[in-house]
């Protein structure tokens, strides 16, 4: 009985997909273009919202700006964990359907994606926040999103000064232990600095890179405790942002426009915009596959791509906050100046008359060291993705490193 | 409708089988099918490339092979070892946990092996992942034997105290942490020297890993120890009725502690070569086999022959549905997953009306 049960289902199965393979060879595969992408996601390409989300919607509309069509042109494997192992059967796949490019969007792959770049020389292999690449054919690409970051502090600086309250609160997912998130939390401290030059900038680290409970909890004891009156985030969620508009405080949000979720208190959100990037590289790895390394190389660009904004300002926003944000952009756009470095902004003026000055001065952690010196350039950017771990004057994390 | 209840058939047809069989599989394909139509997708051309698991006009098909048979062989190796326990109907449903134990201790080896040579690592790694997850199903049937424990409550649950465990190994950055990658800022799991790799044969582009071969030999031997041995019917005498087993003067106690160190020590050395094959170790490493071995065991109704048929056939869906997945970019890997969940599901329900019926209380039969 048992022997028989199982002799049917194998032969079922097998006739099957005898009768697929037969049914294969007489029928042509469908005309496709000569490019094809690959992207391996973390999560799932339907995402309506998050990380994932945002890649998919940049790599989508970059292939439609490059004249590709993402609904046939496009392979994806979505739900890879980062498990080597099964990054190299995504790898593995895309290159079998002959992807010409193959992007990896989390951190986790960067082992894998290394050792598919040497397995696979035709092919080129792009890793979203990583810092491995090689000579020919794997690059790594981020943004600046510091620099998006300054810019919703000045936002955030514009309304503690009216309101006459210097906390501000920031709910990061983490905090000196990614330069990521404490690149951020400084930048965004900065701007606030640059109009009040009082604010002092309270940072509640949650431990995780999203859980809706903690990213409102930690809002909430800001808000409550800490007397916060801006709340800014490094988290998936816009939990923070409601809370602030529950309570009546304000809020500048990260990803997308957080004015819908909290439309009487939200101020302006630091953006992502991948396809700036997504469509540098594609259309580079259609030219001439042999030179992208040199023409896109390892990518790190900011306000001037606009690989990275600042949301829409919302009308919660003080008079004085677009202006005063439109010079520090045209500044970062034009390589004038730069968020670390030994010359601060600051700005003053009503609404229409706003002025940036710009002022020598020393970049100071919070515990005195001098991070760049009075006049100098922007720090290396090697030390903004990954060497820093310390926040600048004017910064303190409420909750204590054993959480 | 309360007279209505199910009687195992008596008689057996292989035609109804078929039928039964046939009728589950289409109805599922058709269930797809009609999802499929309603995203824009002809169905044919995707059940077309799910079954020929993307070979068909791949540049590296002989890599679709090797994947096949990197989902094949710890998922053949934790079947046969699940079956093993369920014969002796000891519910053994902690194949995750053990697998991921395995991989833990394989890991340990292999992050301080040094310089040794690479079968002897290897070696090291199988054996102290069979013993690690040996020793781990040896602890539930002491308990078992000694307080009557439930066993199917205590392996379910050690599933996740492993799970936790890998995870916090995976995000814990410390100097004791040999785990991790010491050059990430971030904290990933490192990866082995070359010496702890998984090597093979090569044919052409395509490498036949030793692994393969291991998991044919263990199927062989499994077949061999549950037909020939007189420990193999043990196995079955306990499973048809312990209290014949005691009546006929077999040490049960024994007997159960014996086969449940053997079943687990068994998921631990699948765990053991999956390790060695992937180079590094990560909490998706069992990629679900403790799960899908009680499917596979089942639905072969734990023969070995159709075990090792079953999981080759399941690998085949598995890794078919992720291929078609990936060609179309509007179905994602849920979808791939769900559809293989309704070809499951429908194969155990036709299972099922094959072996029963319903039958009217009274004799009377429906």
């Amino acid at each position: 009985m048992k022997k028989l049960i199982s002799l049917v289902l194998t032969a079922s199965l097998a006739a099957m997909s005898a009768f697929a393979f037969a049914g294969c060879a007489s029928t042509e595969g469908g005309s496709e273009s000569d490019f094809r992408v690959g992207a391996i996601y973390i999560n799932s390409q339907n995402d309506t919202s998050g990380y994932t989300y945002a890649h998919h919607k940049g790599i989508t509309e970059a292939m439609e700006q490059v004249g590709l069509d993402p609904t046939k042109d496009l392979s994806i494997v979505d739900n890879v964990p980062e498990d080597a192992e099964q990054v190299k059967a995504a790898v593995d796949q895309l290159a079998g359907e002959g992807c010409d490019i193959i992007f990896g969007i989390s951190f986790g792959y960067i082992d894998a994606l290394e050792e598919a770049a040497a397995e696979y020389p035709d092919i080129i292999f792009s890793h979203a926040t990583g810092y491995k690449s090689n000579d020919t054919n794997f690059n790594n690409y981020f943004g600046r999103i510091y620099q998006a970051r300054y810019l919703a502090g000045i936002a955030a600086g514009y309304k503690s000064l009216a309101l006459g309250n210097n906390e501000i609160g920031y709910v990061s997912a983490w905090g000196t232990e990614y330069a990521e998130t404490c690149s951020g939390i400084n930048a965004f401290a900065l701007g606030c600095q640059s109009v009040n030059p009082d604010a002092h900038v309270n940072v509640y680290e949650i431990y995780t890179w999203g859980d809706q409970d903690l990213e409102r909890q930690a809002a909430e004891t800001l808000i409550d405790t800490f007397g916060c009156c801006v709340i800014a985030q490094h988290c998936d969620s816009a939990q923070p942002q409601i809370v602030a508009n529950e309570k009546g405080v304000y809020g500048c949000g990260y990803n997308s426009d957080m004015t819908a979720e909290a439309p009487d208190s939200h101020l302006c959100a630091p953006i992502w915009n991948w396809s700036a990037y997504y469509a540098t590289a594609i259309k580079a790895a259609m030219d001439d596959p042999s030179t992208f390394m040199t023409t896109v190389g390892n990518y790190y660009e900011g306000i001037n791509s606009g690989l990275v904004a600042v949301s829409e300002l919302s009308a919660n926003n003080e008079p004085q906050a677009q202006e005063a944000i439109d010079i520090a952009t045209d500044l970062m756009k034009n390589g004038e100046w730069d968020v670390f470095s030994g010359t601060a902004l600051s700005f003053s003026g009503d609404a229409g008359s706003v002025a940036a000055t710009q002022t020598d001065k020393d970049l100071v952690a919070s515990d005195g060291t001098v991070i760049a010196a009075a006049g100098e350039g922007s720090i290396d950017d090697g030390v903004i993705q990954g060497s820093m771990n310390y926040y600048v004057a004017g910064v303190t994390q409420v909750n204590s490193a054993e959480g | 409708m309360s007279d209505f209840h199910l009687v195992r058939r008596a008689d057996f047809s292989i035609r109804r089988l078929i039928i039964c069989y046939a009728v589950g599989i289409l109805i599922s394909l058709g269930i797809g099918a009609l999802l499929l139509s309603g995203l824009g997708i002809n169905p044919f051309e995707y059940y077309k490339r799910m079954l020929t698991m993307g070979l068909i006009g791949n540049r590296y098909a002989y890599k679709c092979i090797e994947g096949l048979l990197k989902i094949f062989v710890p998922l053949l190796i934790t079947s046969l070892a699940l079956g093993l326990a369920f014969k002796m109907r000891f519910w053994n449903i902690g194949g995750e946990g053990e697998f991921l134990i395995g991989s833990i201790c394989a890991a340990i080896v292999a992050f301080n092996s040094g310089s040794m040579p690479k079968i002897v690592t290897i070696t090291l790694m199988c054996l102290a992942a069979s013993l690690s997850a040996g020793i781990i199903g040896l602890a539930v049937a002491a308990l078992k034997v000694r307080f009557n424990t439930n066993e199917t409550l205590m392996t379910l649950m050690l599933n996740y105290i492993m799970l936790y465990l890998i995870r916090y190994l995976g995000s814990t950055k410390a100097p004791w942490n040999f785990f991790l990658n010491p050059e990430s800022e971030r904290p990933i799991f490192g990866q082995f020297a070359d010496n702890c790799k998984m090597g093979g044969i090569k044919i052409g582009n395509f490498t036949l890993l030793y692994s393969v071969i291991a998991a044919i030999i263990i199927t062989v031997i499994i077949y061999v120890y549950l037909k020939y041995t007189k420990q193999g019917y043990e196995i079955s005498v306990v499973g048809d009725s312990s209290a014949t087993a005691k009546y006929a003067g077999m040490k049960v106690g024994k007997i159960v502690l014996r086969t449940m160190f053997i079943s687990a020590a068994l998921i631990g050395l699948a765990s053991g070569l999956a390790t060695a094959t992937a180079g590094t170790i990560s909490e998706s490493i069992t990629n679900n086999a403790g799960w899908t071995g009680i499917i596979v065991a089942w639905l072969a109704k734990l023969s070995v022959p159709a075990i090792f048929v079953t999981t080759l056939l399941i690998s085949v869906l598995q890794y078919g549905c992720q291929a078609a997945a990936t060609q179309y970019p509007a179905i994602d890997s849920n979808f791939a997953d769900l559809l293989q969940g309704i070809i499951l599901f429908s194969v155990l329900a036709a299972d099922f009306v094959a072996t029963f019926k319903i039958a009217r209380k009274g004799g009377q039969e429906k």
